[in-house]
């Protein structure tokens, strides 16, 4: 579970990213983050990976009050954690299954295990025969697929989703957003995103943000920007 | 191995600067080693020389000299005497000419003067030892070496000194440039450091294939350095042998513990071997932590 208990970040020339922002997202939850840029939905991922830290307030994850000052499990807090993005952040001189097997290497995982579980993503994401190809020779949804592939390797049970489809088609995005209903349940899934038209098909919770502010909390999907 | 072959060859430019730039720390550093060496190792030999040597004339009685002996030795000043007999000294002049019979037909041991070597606890004592035995009778010739101990030790203190700042400045500049090119060489993996960072690499994991690279770098550097200034050494070695004439070994304490420089052995060669590789490795090391650090604050 993630709760989020009256947190606020300003940043130092002033301008304020959250303000006094509650929530909780349950164990295994598909959930979005809506609202316009600069509402704070990058600020709310940054805080769960600990990028960045609340002005005030605390974040509890799985009981671990990662906000508190004696908290030093940063890296492991990471290793829970699969990341998307929406430039899909791949590493170019490195294979499709490097790239997907880096997540498991920074844990120390040996190779069986990683053979094994890469071979399982791809799967899941439908990149099976791609294993040895280079970033360069992908197309954006497949460099999207790599990363999503990236994210869930492992034993990561938080996938953050910071705009994945941003950068894609719309048939492109369909084909992503799939992968993540494939997810769903599995997961504790969090979404940041425009696209109203995938909010309103996944009939998900979603939190909406405006100027820092949770202005509604859906549960059960829908919104309009 | 095959990581960091491929980061050289990424970025071919940068490496080959890092290398030069071990390189001539690690060269330099290596001559500067040897020469002090050398220097020490010729200062130790100055020091075990007999400091005063005082030649009686053909008349003296070896009562005479033993009184001298006695005297100088009671005073406290002295740490050793060594009488050296005519005999004796027909010893020594037959064994340093024996290779020209010409000279040792015209010297018979009634023409070599008795002497007394002397060695003083302190270099300080010198100049009244020489005093004193100036004053007593049947004297021939005092000589005393303390001015050329004396400038000996001025000059490996400078040389020592100088070598220090020069040194210091060396691997301060092999760490500046070596850390700015791997800042460059990160600068291009900038995005993947931080994404390793987010998904839970550990800083160690992140600097390790920067610092293999340098590790890598610094021993070949310290390799071809090495092999370098042993061809050097090996090409002066009858040089040496002719300037050092005379001088049977060369040696100076290291860790207490005393290390023949001449003649040169292997082992001297091993030491500064292995000196210029931990040399290496350790600029390397330091160069690399400092630029990584940069991208870890994620």
């Amino acid at each position: 579970m993630i709760t989020f208990n009256k947190v606020t970040k300003k940043f130092p020339l002033g301008n304020t990213a959250l303000n006094d922002v509650s929530f909780e997202i349950d164990d295994n939850e598909l959930i979005f983050l809506v609202g316009p840029s600069g509402a704070g939905k990058t600020t709310i991922l940054k805080m769960i990976t600990q990028e960045l830290k609340p002005t005030t307030g605390s974040i509890i994850i799985d009981d671990f009050d990662i906000t508190d000052k004696n908290f030093s499990q940063k890296i492991n807090l990471r290793r829970k954690i699969g990341i998307i993005f929406q430039d899909f952040k791949v590493l170019i001189d490195k294979n499709v299954f490097e790239n997907v097997a880096v997540s498991l290497k920074v844990v120390g995982a040996d190779y069986s295990l990683i053979k094994s579980e890469v071979k399982r993503v791809l799967e899941l994401v439908g990149l099976t025969k791609k294993e040895k190809v280079f970033p360069l020779q992908l197309s954006a949804g497949e460099l999207q697929r790599v990363a999503i592939a990236r994210a869930v390797i492992g034993d990561r049970n938080i996938i953050m989703a910071d705009e994945p489809t941003g950068n894609l088609d719309p048939k492109t995005s369909w084909d992503i957003m799939k992968i993540f209903k494939k997810l769903e349940g599995k997961r504790t899934i969090i979404i940041a995103t425009h696209n109203t038209d995938i909010v309103n098909s996944f009939q998900k919770r979603v939190l909406v943000l405006k100027e820092g502010k949770i202005i509604k909390d859906l549960r059960k999907g829908g919104y309009e920007l | 191995m095959k990581e960091i072959w491929t980061s050289i060859r990424r970025t071919p430019y940068q490496s080959l600067s890092a290398f030069l730039i071990l390189f001539f720390t690690l060269f330099l550093s290596s001559m500067l080693f040897v020469s002090l060496t050398f220097l020490y190792g010729t200062l130790g030999y100055l020091e075990t020389k007999p400091q005063v040597t005082v030649y009686f004339q053909n008349k003296a009685l070896e009562n005479q000299i033993f009184k001298v002996r006695d005297e100088l030795m009671s005073s406290g000043k002295v740490s050793n005497i060594k009488y050296i007999s005519k005999n004796e000294a027909f010893n020594i002049y037959k064994q340093l000419n024996k290779d020209n019979p010409l000279l040792l037909e015209m010297v018979s041991a009634e023409i070599l003067p008795p002497s007394l070597e002397i060695y003083a606890k302190k270099p300080i004592y010198l100049p009244e030892i020489a005093e004193y035995l100036k004053k007593q009778g049947d004297i021939d010739e005092v000589q005393y070496e303390k001015d050329i101990v004396d400038k000996l030790l001025i000059l490996t203190n400078t040389i020592r000194k100088t070598a220090l700042i020069f040194f210091s400045y060396l691997i301060l500049m092999s760490i500046v440039v070596l850390t700015t090119t791997i800042l460059f060489k990160i600068a291009l993996k900038e995005s993947e450091i931080t994404l390793l960072k987010l998904i839970g690499a550990t800083n160690f994991y992140i600097r390790k294939p920067y610092i293999m690279e340098s590790l890598f770098l610094g021993t070949t550097a310290s390799i071809l350095s090495f092999s370098i200034f042993s061809l050097i050494t090996l090409y002066l070695r009858p040089f040496l042998a002719s300037y050092l004439k005379g001088v049977t070994s060369l040696s100076v304490n290291i860790f207490n513990y005393p290390l023949t420089v001449w003649p040169l052995n292997p082992l001297f060669f091993g030491i500064v071997f292995v000196s210029s590789l931990i040399f290496g490795a350790v600029i390397a090391t330091v160069a690399s932590y400092i630029a990584t650090n940069k991208y870890l604050k994620v």
